[in-house]
């Protein structure tokens, strides 16, 4: 009977695997329509919850590397479809300086990262990543809110790193990520 | 994972107390008012605004007639009306130090406020 199912696994582990992406998918894009429901806490291009990151969080830690990366890029393209060119654009740049942070501090400090580190990282550099992109459409350094953003990374960070760390043993408990 | 270990806490603390100490001086003590509104349209200024106390007005560039911009009497200005989607632009709120910016990235629109002596010349149009 095990066995039965072991095999089973083996052949449904790829739609298994893209199954699952969809529903991350589908869980960003909920994640990022509800965020647009509140007000931005600091009004600055660049600011925003990033609700969404703790999916694409999810996906580095517990799935492929390269799994978080097609959610940074399907998330651009949905705010891209949604809001705007200018608005995928910073997304993915966002999403990109993000997602390139956390997989550097967890190829530098492998087991001793931490959430917390690699979530305020996170929503710092998509902060970044965002005004570096704004500053480039813009064609002005747009900087003076730096230290603005810098605080609201590292609240947001937190914050994600708190909820990540509440909602992850329920969802590793169905052994999704085994696929 | 862990969540936290003492350095991370340590790493994150520090970088906050910088943060509120650079945003409490710019604003607090080394922020001086700006004079001038200079507001861009893809990415060329396409008009300065003097920014004086005392005056109660709304305006829009002729490029964009659906961005209104307004001048408040304490000598600030703010975004008053956009047809993007966002919104960034109007809940950036009032301008009035120097150095501070609101864009509207849709409309490739943005205002920089600049002190006398950055400002290019005197100003164009006076409101």
């Amino acid at each position: 009977m095990e066995k039965a199912i072991t095999n089973e696994k083996r052949t449904t582990g790829q739609t298994g695997r893209i199954t699952l992406l969809g529903l991350l998918f589908a869980l960003a894009m909920v994640l990022s329509v509800l965020e647009g429901l509140f007000p931005v806490p600091v009004p600055i291009p660049g600011v925003r919850l990033g609700l969404a990151n703790i999916v694409v969080m999810f996906a580095l830690l517990y799935l492929k590397k390269a799994d978080a990366l097609t959610l940074v890029v399907l998330k651009a393209i949905f705010v891209a479809s949604t809001r705007g060119l200018v608005a995928g654009t910073l997304s993915l740049t966002g999403g990109l300086f993000a997602l390139g942070v956390m997989v550097l501090i967890l190829l530098l400090r492998r087991d001793k990262s931490t959430l917390l580190l690699i979530s305020v990282a996170g929503a710092v550099f998509h902060n970044l990543g965002q005004i570096t992109a704004a500053s480039f459409i813009m064609e002005t350094v747009l900087w003076v809110y730096l230290p603005v953003l810098l605080l609201s990374g590292i609240v947001t960070g937190f914050a994600t790193s708190m909820m990540l760390k509440m909602t992850s043993p329920v969802f590793l408990k169905l052994h999704l990520n085994k696929f | 994972m862990k969540f936290a270990g003492r350095s991370d806490i340590i790493i994150v603390v520090i970088l906050a107390a910088a943060a509120v100490l650079a945003w409490t001086l710019y604003t607090g003590v080394l922020g001086k008012a700006g004079t001038y509104a200079e507001i861009y349209y893809q990415s060329q200024l396409v008009k300065t605004v003097e920014l004086k106390t005392g005056q109660d007005e709304t305006f829009f560039i002729e490029q964009e007639p659906d961005v209104v911009f307004h001048l408040h009497p304490d000598g600030s200005i703010s975004f008053e009306e956009s047809d993007c989607p966002d919104k960034i632009c109007i809940e950036s709120g009032k301008l009035h130090l120097a150095g501070q910016y609101a864009a509207c990235l849709p409309n490739l629109i943005y205002v920089k406020i600049v002190s006398e002596e950055s400002a290019d010349g005197a100003a164009d149009i006076y409101i």
